[in-house]
């Protein structure tokens, strides 16, 4: 069996100004799937958006599905149409940066034969938050090139000085 | 101390450096970082950098300020480090040697293998895995011929098919409903994909890290997160474990689809091993 290391930092922002999206512009094809590991803070509860390409071409674009817990019980929905993914459908408010972590896993991100699918878990350990799994669908066949994350519906609400995202690429053997 | 061996550098005298004092040394993978503190007694002008040396192995690597990380050292040998500094003249003797450190294994993440399907297949193989990775990791994107919006995946371990050895329990939210059960004593459903009747285009994905998988005293644990997402019912965001109650180190395992089903074109599986 061939080996190979692989799981490489490909970019990372981190804000010096609060801003509304972050972005990973000109991906290089070469990996099988994409991580994006986030420690951010906002302030406002909302969910944590991904677009892909900058593609906002349908609303019908994209569906997710997620699954939540927050010690008390479990809470699941769905939405069937919409201009974005999700990568987080709490949104856990927090000031502080480091007190939430979402992984989001996105999948043979550059085949040009399959939708996209990226799974999400995103932890909080807030008093009152909690965890969640979002299942994202982007239906399109294009490889994705770039990725842009934001807060809410509209994508239009800050994230807080220190908020970070890396990127990274896995590729198989 | 310092030999006293001197330079004249524009027409000054200048001693070699005395050495720094010694701080802690701390293992990393093949790796042991040096803590010091610069001498303050201005013998020697500046020091313009640092060496830390290890023994055994007299493994050096420079640096102008503290830590510095000596790294190519092997895992499991006990090392300690001196550190010297540098200047104009030359290197100056060295400090104490540090308490001993003992690097560990580098953290890695590998490519093993991967399969990926230019048509229908029934079983998924990965064998001859090596023994060298703590820990496995399976990167899955897959779709089966189901009559169905969705199917199942199970795997079962070093060619092991007795349903009794193998436990499973999932939390599943499909949107409308939240899920959990128990897979007693049947093999371990690890997670879904998608079936015949979902676009065609639509694949469902599952990340499964199985846990020390070569270790023999203990039976084998996995953790299964993944989704698909269809654009209607059967849409799942699953989390799931499963065990499989062996002490025999994991050196194969076949990935199954639902009863009957197959994998179908463009399903990809790749297993990744992770070090350290």
């Amino acid at each position: 069996m061939a080996a190979g290391a692989t799981y490489e930092p490909i970019a990372t922002t981190t804000l010096g100004s609060a801003q509304s999206t972050i972005t990973f512009s000109s991906i290089p094809g070469t990996y099988t799937d994409l991580v994006a590991v986030s420690t951010i803070a906002f302030n406002n509860s909302d969910s944590l958006a991904l677009r892909f390409n900058g593609d906002t071409s349908s609303s019908t674009l994209y569906s997710w599905t997620m699954l939540s817990g927050n010690g008390s019980g479990a809470v699941t929905t769905r939405a069937s149409n919409g201009a974005r993914a999700l990568a987080d459908y709490n949104g856990f408010p927090t000031s502080t940066v480091g007190e939430y972590v979402s992984i989001i896993q996105i999948m043979n991100y550059s085949n040009s034969t399959t939708f996209k699918t990226a799974i999400s878990r995103g932890n909080s350990a807030v008093s009152g938050h909690g965890t969640d799994a979002v299942v994202s669908l982007y239906r399109s066949t294009s490889p994705i090139t770039s990725i842009t994350f934001g807060m809410g519906t509209a994508m239009t609400q800050n994230f807080a000085v220190g908020s970070t995202i890396t990127l990274y690429g896995i590729a198989a053997a | 101390m310092a030999s006293g061996r001197l330079s004249k550098v524009k027409g000054k005298v200048v001693d070699i450096p005395n050495p720094p004092t010694i701080g802690t040394a701390t293992a990393g993978g093949e790796s042991v970082s040096i803590a010091f503190t610069a001498d303050s007694s201005g013998k020697g002008g500046p020091t313009r950098s640092y060496i830390a040396k290890s023994n055994p192995g007299n493994i050096t690597a420079t640096g102008s300020t503290s830590p510095i990380n000596v790294t190519g050292l092997t895992v499991g040998t006990s090392y300690t480090i001196s550190v010297a500094g540098v200047n104009e003249t030359g290197t100056g003797e060295y400090s104490s040697a540090s308490g001993s450190a003992t690097p560990i294994e580098l953290t890695s993440f590998e490519s093993i293998a991967t399969v990926a399907l230019s048509g229908s297949q029934s079983t998924i193989t990965f064998s001859s895995i090596p023994q060298t990775y703590k820990h496995l990791q399976l990167r899955l994107l897959g779709r089966t011929d189901r009559a169905s919006a969705d199917d199942y995946f199970s795997v079962r371990f070093n060619s092991d098919n007795t349903a009794a050895n193998y436990r499973g329990h999932y939390l599943i939210g499909e949107g409308a409903n939240v899920y959990s059960g128990d897979h007693g004593n049947d093999y371990a459903i690890y997670g879904r994909l998608t079936g015949a009747s979902a676009s065609s285009n639509m694949f469902g994905v599952g990340v499964i890290d199985m846990l020390d998988y070569t270790n023999t005293n203990k039976y084998k644990t996995g953790r299964n997160f993944g989704g698909q997402d269809i654009n209607g019912s059967a849409a799942y965001a699953w989390n799931g474990s499963s065990l499989w109650m062996s002490t025999s180190a994991i050196t194969s395992f076949v990935i199954y689809p639902g009863a009957g089903s197959n994998f179908v074109q463009y399903t990809h599986a790749a297993l990744y091993g992770i070090k350290g």
